[in-house]
Protein backbone atom coordinates (compact mmCIF):
# COMPACT_ATOMS: atom_id res chain seq x y z
CA UNK A 1 0.00 0.00 0.00
CA UNK A 2 2.81 2.38 0.91
CA UNK A 3 4.29 1.68 -2.49
CA UNK A 4 1.16 2.91 -4.26
CA UNK A 5 0.83 5.95 -2.01
CA UNK A 6 4.49 6.75 -2.67
CA UNK A 7 3.93 6.43 -6.42
CA UNK A 8 0.99 8.82 -6.38
CA UNK A 9 2.93 11.31 -4.24
CA UNK A 10 5.89 11.09 -6.61
CA UNK A 11 3.65 11.56 -9.64
CA UNK A 12 1.99 14.63 -8.18
CA UNK A 13 5.27 16.18 -7.13
CA UNK A 14 6.89 15.38 -10.49
CA UNK A 15 4.30 17.15 -12.63
CA UNK A 16 3.82 19.96 -10.11
CA UNK A 17 7.49 20.87 -9.91
CA UNK A 18 7.98 20.42 -13.66
CA UNK A 19 5.01 22.63 -14.59
CA UNK A 20 6.13 25.25 -12.06
CA UNK A 21 9.67 25.33 -13.46
CA UNK A 22 8.60 25.25 -17.09
CA UNK A 23 6.04 28.01 -16.53
CA UNK A 24 8.67 30.24 -14.91
CA UNK A 25 11.17 29.43 -17.66
CA UNK A 26 8.73 30.20 -20.45
CA UNK A 27 7.57 33.38 -18.77
CA UNK A 28 11.15 34.60 -18.36
CA UNK A 29 11.96 33.73 -21.96
CA UNK A 30 8.91 35.54 -23.28
CA UNK A 31 9.60 38.53 -21.05
CA UNK A 32 13.13 38.79 -22.41
CA UNK A 33 11.88 38.43 -25.98
CA UNK A 34 9.30 41.18 -25.50
CA UNK A 35 11.91 43.52 -24.05
CA UNK A 36 14.28 42.73 -26.89
CA UNK A 37 11.66 43.36 -29.58
CA UNK A 38 10.49 46.58 -27.92
CA UNK A 39 14.04 47.92 -27.81
CA UNK A 40 15.06 46.67 -31.23
CA UNK A 41 12.04 45.89 -33.47
CA UNK A 42 14.31 45.03 -36.41
CA UNK A 43 15.58 41.99 -34.51
CA UNK A 44 12.05 40.59 -34.11
CA UNK A 45 12.56 37.82 -36.66
CA UNK A 46 15.74 36.50 -35.07
CA UNK A 47 14.23 36.69 -31.59
CA UNK A 48 11.08 34.87 -32.77
CA UNK A 49 13.03 31.95 -34.20
CA UNK A 50 15.28 31.49 -31.19
CA UNK A 51 12.36 31.84 -28.82
CA UNK A 52 10.33 29.29 -30.78
CA UNK A 53 13.07 26.69 -30.47
CA UNK A 54 13.61 27.48 -26.77
CA UNK A 55 9.91 27.30 -25.94
CA UNK A 56 9.53 24.00 -27.82
CA UNK A 57 12.36 22.48 -25.80
CA UNK A 58 10.96 23.76 -22.49
CA UNK A 59 7.49 22.50 -23.38
CA UNK A 60 8.79 19.04 -24.18
CA UNK A 61 10.41 18.88 -20.73
CA UNK A 62 7.03 19.44 -19.13
CA UNK A 63 5.43 16.80 -21.34
CA UNK A 64 8.15 14.31 -20.34
CA UNK A 65 7.38 14.98 -16.68
CA UNK A 66 3.69 14.47 -17.38
CA UNK A 67 4.36 11.13 -19.06
CA UNK A 68 6.60 9.99 -16.20
CA UNK A 69 3.95 10.92 -13.63
CA UNK A 70 1.23 9.14 -15.61
CA UNK A 71 3.46 6.08 -15.91
CA UNK A 72 3.96 6.16 -12.13
CA UNK A 73 0.21 6.13 -11.61
CA UNK A 74 -1.16 3.95 -14.38
CA UNK A 75 1.63 1.86 -15.89
CA UNK A 76 4.19 1.46 -13.12
CA UNK A 77 6.77 -1.12 -14.26
CA UNK A 78 7.10 -2.57 -10.74
CA UNK A 79 3.37 -2.63 -9.99
CA UNK A 80 2.91 -6.34 -10.70
CA UNK A 81 5.88 -7.28 -8.54
CA UNK A 82 4.58 -5.07 -5.73
CA UNK A 83 1.08 -6.53 -6.02
CA UNK A 84 2.51 -10.04 -5.97
CA UNK A 85 4.57 -9.18 -2.89
CA UNK A 86 1.46 -7.78 -1.19
CA UNK A 87 -0.43 -10.95 -2.06
CA UNK A 88 2.33 -13.11 -0.60
CA UNK A 89 2.05 -11.41 2.80
CA UNK B 1 16.95 36.39 -40.87
CA UNK B 2 16.38 34.29 -44.01
CA UNK B 3 18.72 31.62 -42.64
CA UNK B 4 16.89 31.52 -39.32
CA UNK B 5 13.49 31.14 -41.01
CA UNK B 6 14.99 28.32 -43.02
CA UNK B 7 16.12 26.66 -39.78
CA UNK B 8 12.56 26.65 -38.44
CA UNK B 9 11.24 25.26 -41.73
CA UNK B 10 13.95 22.62 -41.62
CA UNK B 11 12.96 21.68 -38.06
CA UNK B 12 9.29 21.43 -39.07
CA UNK B 13 10.13 19.19 -42.02
CA UNK B 14 12.55 17.06 -40.03
CA UNK B 15 9.85 16.58 -37.36
CA UNK B 16 7.59 14.86 -39.86
CA UNK B 17 10.44 12.99 -41.50
CA UNK B 18 11.74 11.70 -38.18
CA UNK B 19 8.22 10.71 -37.14
CA UNK B 20 7.73 8.71 -40.33
CA UNK B 21 11.14 7.01 -39.99
CA UNK B 22 10.58 6.20 -36.31
CA UNK B 23 7.08 4.88 -37.00
CA UNK B 24 8.37 2.69 -39.81
CA UNK B 25 11.17 1.30 -37.66
CA UNK B 26 8.72 0.70 -34.81
CA UNK B 27 6.14 -1.04 -36.98
CA UNK B 28 8.81 -3.37 -38.39
CA UNK B 29 10.71 -4.19 -35.21
CA UNK B 30 8.42 -3.73 -32.21
CA UNK B 31 4.93 -4.51 -30.97
CA UNK B 32 1.74 -2.78 -32.09
CA UNK B 33 1.33 -0.85 -28.83
CA UNK B 34 4.91 0.47 -29.10
CA UNK B 35 4.25 1.56 -32.69
CA UNK B 36 1.02 3.28 -31.65
CA UNK B 37 2.92 5.03 -28.85
CA UNK B 38 5.53 6.37 -31.25
CA UNK B 39 2.87 7.50 -33.70
CA UNK B 40 0.63 9.15 -31.09
CA UNK B 41 3.52 10.83 -29.26
CA UNK B 42 5.08 12.09 -32.48
CA UNK B 43 1.78 13.46 -33.73
CA UNK B 44 1.07 15.23 -30.43
CA UNK B 45 4.43 17.04 -30.32
CA UNK B 46 4.53 17.80 -34.04
CA UNK B 47 1.08 19.41 -33.92
CA UNK B 48 2.08 21.21 -30.69
CA UNK B 49 5.17 22.62 -32.39
CA UNK B 50 3.10 23.74 -35.37
CA UNK B 51 0.61 25.53 -33.10
CA UNK B 52 3.41 27.13 -31.06
CA UNK B 53 4.97 28.41 -34.28
CA UNK B 54 1.67 29.92 -35.39
CA UNK B 55 1.06 31.54 -32.00
CA UNK B 56 4.50 33.11 -31.93
CA UNK B 57 4.35 34.28 -35.54
CA UNK B 58 0.94 35.90 -35.00
CA UNK B 59 1.57 37.36 -31.55
CA UNK B 60 5.20 38.38 -31.35
CA UNK B 61 5.42 41.05 -34.04
CA UNK B 62 7.05 44.46 -33.46
CA UNK B 63 3.84 46.42 -34.15
CA UNK B 64 1.78 44.21 -31.79
CA UNK B 65 4.48 44.17 -29.09
CA UNK B 66 4.74 47.96 -29.04
CA UNK B 67 0.94 48.23 -28.78
CA UNK B 68 0.13 45.54 -26.24
CA UNK B 69 3.49 45.03 -24.53
CA UNK B 70 3.53 42.71 -21.56
CA UNK B 71 -0.08 41.49 -21.94
CA UNK B 72 1.20 39.39 -24.85
CA UNK B 73 3.21 37.27 -22.40
CA UNK B 74 -0.06 36.28 -20.73
CA UNK B 75 -1.69 35.67 -24.11
CA UNK B 76 1.05 33.27 -25.22
CA UNK B 77 1.11 31.57 -21.81
CA UNK B 78 -2.68 31.03 -21.83
CA UNK B 79 -2.41 29.39 -25.25
CA UNK B 80 0.48 27.28 -23.92
CA UNK B 81 -1.62 26.04 -21.00
CA UNK B 82 -4.57 25.24 -23.30
CA UNK B 83 -2.24 23.24 -25.58
CA UNK B 84 -0.69 21.54 -22.58
CA UNK B 85 -4.10 20.64 -21.12
CA UNK B 86 -5.27 19.09 -24.40
CA UNK B 87 -2.00 17.14 -24.74
CA UNK B 88 -2.30 16.02 -21.11
CA UNK B 89 -5.81 14.68 -21.62
CA UNK B 90 -4.75 12.80 -24.75
CA UNK B 91 -1.66 11.31 -23.07
CA UNK B 92 -3.71 10.44 -19.98
CA UNK B 93 -6.25 8.56 -22.08
CA UNK B 94 -3.54 6.75 -24.02
CA UNK B 95 -1.63 5.63 -20.91
CA UNK B 96 -4.51 4.94 -18.51
CA UNK B 97 -6.34 2.76 -21.03
CA UNK B 98 -3.07 0.95 -21.87
CA UNK B 99 -3.53 1.75 -25.56
CA UNK B 100 0.15 2.56 -26.06
CA UNK B 101 3.46 1.40 -24.64
CA UNK B 102 4.84 4.16 -22.36
CA UNK B 103 8.37 3.87 -23.75
CA UNK B 104 7.05 4.12 -27.30
CA UNK B 105 5.13 7.21 -26.28
CA UNK B 106 8.31 8.71 -24.79
CA UNK B 107 10.18 7.93 -28.02
CA UNK B 108 7.43 9.61 -30.03
CA UNK B 109 7.38 12.64 -27.76
CA UNK B 110 11.12 13.06 -28.32
CA UNK B 111 10.66 13.72 -32.04
CA UNK B 112 10.80 17.52 -31.77
CA UNK B 113 13.75 17.52 -29.37
CA UNK B 114 15.63 15.08 -31.59
CA UNK B 115 14.96 17.07 -34.74
CA UNK B 116 16.07 20.31 -33.03
CA UNK B 117 19.34 18.59 -32.08
CA UNK B 118 19.79 17.15 -35.57
CA UNK B 119 19.16 20.50 -37.26
CA UNK B 120 21.48 22.26 -34.81
CA UNK B 121 24.20 19.73 -35.55
CA UNK B 122 23.66 20.19 -39.28
CA UNK B 123 23.85 23.98 -39.04
CA UNK B 124 26.94 23.91 -36.81
CA UNK B 125 28.66 21.38 -39.07
CA UNK B 126 27.88 23.48 -42.15
CA UNK B 127 29.18 26.60 -40.41
CA UNK B 128 32.34 24.80 -39.28
CA UNK B 129 33.14 23.44 -42.74
CA UNK B 130 32.35 26.76 -44.41
CA UNK B 131 34.83 28.51 -42.10
CA UNK B 132 37.43 25.76 -42.62
CA UNK B 133 37.28 26.26 -46.42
Amino acid sequence: MEFLVGSVWAAGLAIGIAAFGCGIGQGLGLNGAMSGISRNPEAAGKIQVNMLIGLALIESLCIYALVVSLILMYAHPALEAATAALGAH
Amino acid sequence: MQDLTKVVDLITKSNWLLLVVLAMVAVMTTSMSFYLGVLAGGLIVAVNFHLLKRTIKNSIRPEVVSEKGRSLVGHVMVKYYIRFAVSSILIFLLISNHIVHPLGLLAGLSVVVASVFIVTLLVVTRLYFKEAV
